[in-house]
């Protein structure tokens, strides 16, 4: 009885696995495929690409395979741009928010900056659907000129992503006793002098944590980078949603071409850290 | 002696930072100012100056092919018009209404999913470690790429139709796309697919620190598993439930990626939510400051929900569970 609940435990668990992996595998798959596969042609859906290829891969990084298949975008540029836009937009984003938020959140930890309601309000704003607050910034990005800049693209990640870093290394500092503050201060060492050296290499790990957490939210963003650019500064998501061929009509192999290579970078990230993913995406309240 | 007084007025502080919020103390008011300064900065210039500006747009007709300014929108005031035309709005009405019952399909399926996994997962198998990384997958996929995928998958003559016609008897074609009643449905799918993990990461964390010496205590009173998990387990669990259903309920009622890239809120506007609502009069329609209005009223919306939500978030960080 107990060998035959164990066994269907494992079938249920195993079906499931399959089901919840089996859009990745697609993508994955379909990354591979020849035209002709991408739809079912003649009521035969292709399970296995049976003519593995990397045309697609070719084809957005702008060769031309085969020289008749033109490659046509709404936009005049190809993956590495908008690749290298993604990754310099998120990876500089990432940097501001986590400055600037690192010492916001050893304030209010530490010593509680702002009472109650600054940590309160600094939570509220990633509540808000990002549509309703992003309108008036793209008014505001033309006005300044930052629409579709990097630097506006880099600006508003950096702010948007500050709440979630506030709230996650405020969790790591809560976790610092206050003694070891206390005594570096004894020592000599001044106010920020004990945050320095005392506190900051001891959330060392959080700190590294925060930043790649940060580095995915902004590497995955779509709707930002789709009102704030899109022209001539498109990342990586945009520029995905946006490949159409005018010789095949959808670009189904190219897309998933490109969402293999986006979604690469998150899975391997989520490994190193793996340990705090719970606390990263309940805003430091779980702590395991 | 300036230093041992002062360390006496921490440890006393400290000894009220688990219950009443403290005023910032006198000699370190300076610095603690000076740490979240950058912060308010960054607030005051990206969040609150753009939202005084919505406010003031959403009281006017203006829009960019008005032809003038924003700052000059005044020159085409009409107080709460927007306002009312919105809240009259049978399609704002209906898109309201069709995201919030999104959101507790999409919470609630994936708590039950979630928690059911979580339960399945409690007891140590072969195998644990890597299946439960393997089901970290999804949440990690970029939305763009999932909502890709989930075109593919959901074509008329995709692999999920075609999968389900092997089951079944007779070909099963349902058009999830283009159906009005399916298209609801599939996007809420995308967000159940993404998101079942991390309710399940969750909940799997809150079972696993229920302590071992009480389900023991309560096998010896000859409990059953279903009595042990009413009485001992889903008391313990409780403040964790809470926080995941919180956080899953708030991000899933942002839901835009999936929406539009799936639908565009089609056909129609049949699985339209707020956030693609909102898009489409914008970008579509060029109705700023209508859609100015609209993100006022639901600004002020989600900040009476978010005051009622964060406080067992606070709680929960504040006990350092």
């Amino acid at each position: 009885m107990k060998a035959l609940l164990t066994s269907l435990r494992m079938i249920v668990i195993a079906a499931v696995l399959c089901i919840f992996l089996f859009p990745v595998y697609w993508t994955v798959t379909m990354a591979f495929k020849p035209a002709e596969e991408w739809t079912p042609t003649g009521g035969k859906t292709y399970w296995v690409p049976d003519h593995p290829t990397f045309d697609n891969f070719r084809r957005i990084f702008g060769g031309t395979p085969g020289g008749s298949d033109s490659f046509l975008v709404s936009t005049p540029i190809n993956a590495t741009d908008s690749i290298v836009t993604s990754l310099v937009t998120s990876i500089v984003g990432t940097l501001l928010a986590l400055a600037v938020g690192t010492f916001a959140a050893y304030g209010i930890s530490r010593y509680r900056a702002g009472g109650k309601m600054l940590g309160f309000s600094i939570l509220q704003l990633r509540m808000f659907p990002p549509i309703a607050v992003i309108i008036p910034v793209l008014f505001l990005w033309t006005y300044l000129h930052l629409f579709d800049t990097r630097l506006g693209l880099i600006l508003i990640y950096g702010a948007v992503t500050f709440p979630f870093v506030v709230w996650l290394m405020k969790s790591f500092f809560d976790e610092v006793p206050r003694e070891i503050s206390e005594a570096a201060i004894v020592d000599g060492c001044s106010q920020f002098g004990a945050f320095r050296k005392s506190v900051l290499p001891l959330v060392k790990g959080g700190l590294a944590t925060t930043a790649l957490f940060v580095f995915i939210l902004n590497w995955s963003d779509f709707l930002i980078a789709l009102v704030l650019a899109g022209n001539n500064v498109v990342t990586a998501p945009v520029f995905l949603s946006q490949i159409t061929s005018a010789a095949t009509g959808e670009e189904f192999g190219s897309r998933a071409a490109l969402g293999v290579i986006l979604i690469t970078p998150p899975m391997l990230l989520s490994i190193l850290i793996q340990k705090h993913l719970v606390r990263g995406l309940t805003f430091g309240a779980i702590k395991r | 002696m300036e230093i041992t007084t002062d360390t006496t007025t921490q440890a006393g502080d400290s000894l009220q930072a688990g219950g009443v919020p403290t005023a910032p103390m006198h000699p370190h008011r300076h610095i603690s100012r000076l740490m979240i300064l950058p912060g308010i900065v960054l607030l005051l210039l990206l969040v609150l100056f753009p939202v005084v500006m919505e406010i003031y747009i959403s009281l006017t007709t203006w829009t960019p092919t008005t032809g003038s300014q924003w700052y000059l929108a005044y020159r085409n005031w009409t107080w709460f018009g927007n306002y009312w035309d919105g809240l009259t709005s049978p399609s704002f009405i209906t898109a309201a209404v069709r995201t919030i019952v999104m959101t507790v399909a999409a919470t609630g399926v994936e708590f039950l999913l979630g928690f059911g996994l979580a339960l399945l997962f409690l007891e140590k198998f072969i195998g644990r470690g890597v299946a439960t990384v393997l089901f970290l997958i999804p949440m990690m996929i970029v939305p763009a790429v999932s909502g890709f995928v989930f075109l593919l998958l959901l074509r008329t003559d995709g692999p999920l139709n075609t999968a389900i016609s092997a089951i079944v008897p007779g070909t099963f074609e349902a058009r999830w796309l283009t159906d009005p009643t399916l298209a609801p449905v599939a996007v809420t799918l995308v967000d159940i697919w993404q998101w079942t993990p991390l309710m399940f990461l969750i909940l799997l964390a809150g079972l696993m620190a229920v302590p071992e010496d009480q389900i023991q205590a309560a096998d010896i009173l000859g409990a059953s598993w279903f009595q042990k998990l009413r009485h001992v387990v889903l008391p313990i669990v409780k403040p964790i439930i809470l926080i995941a259903l919180i956080i899953r309920g708030m991000e899933a009622f942002k839901i835009f990626d999936a929406a539009w890239l799936l639908t565009q809120g089609g056909p129609g506007e049949a699985s339209s939510t707020i956030s693609v609502k909102l898009y489409r009069e914008a970008f579509q329609n060029s109705q700023w400051s209508y859609v100015a209005a609209l993100a006022i009223v639901v600004m002020i919306f989600v900040s009476l929900a978010a005051s009622q939500a964060i406080k067992p978030l606070e709680r929960q960080q504040e006990r350092g569970a």
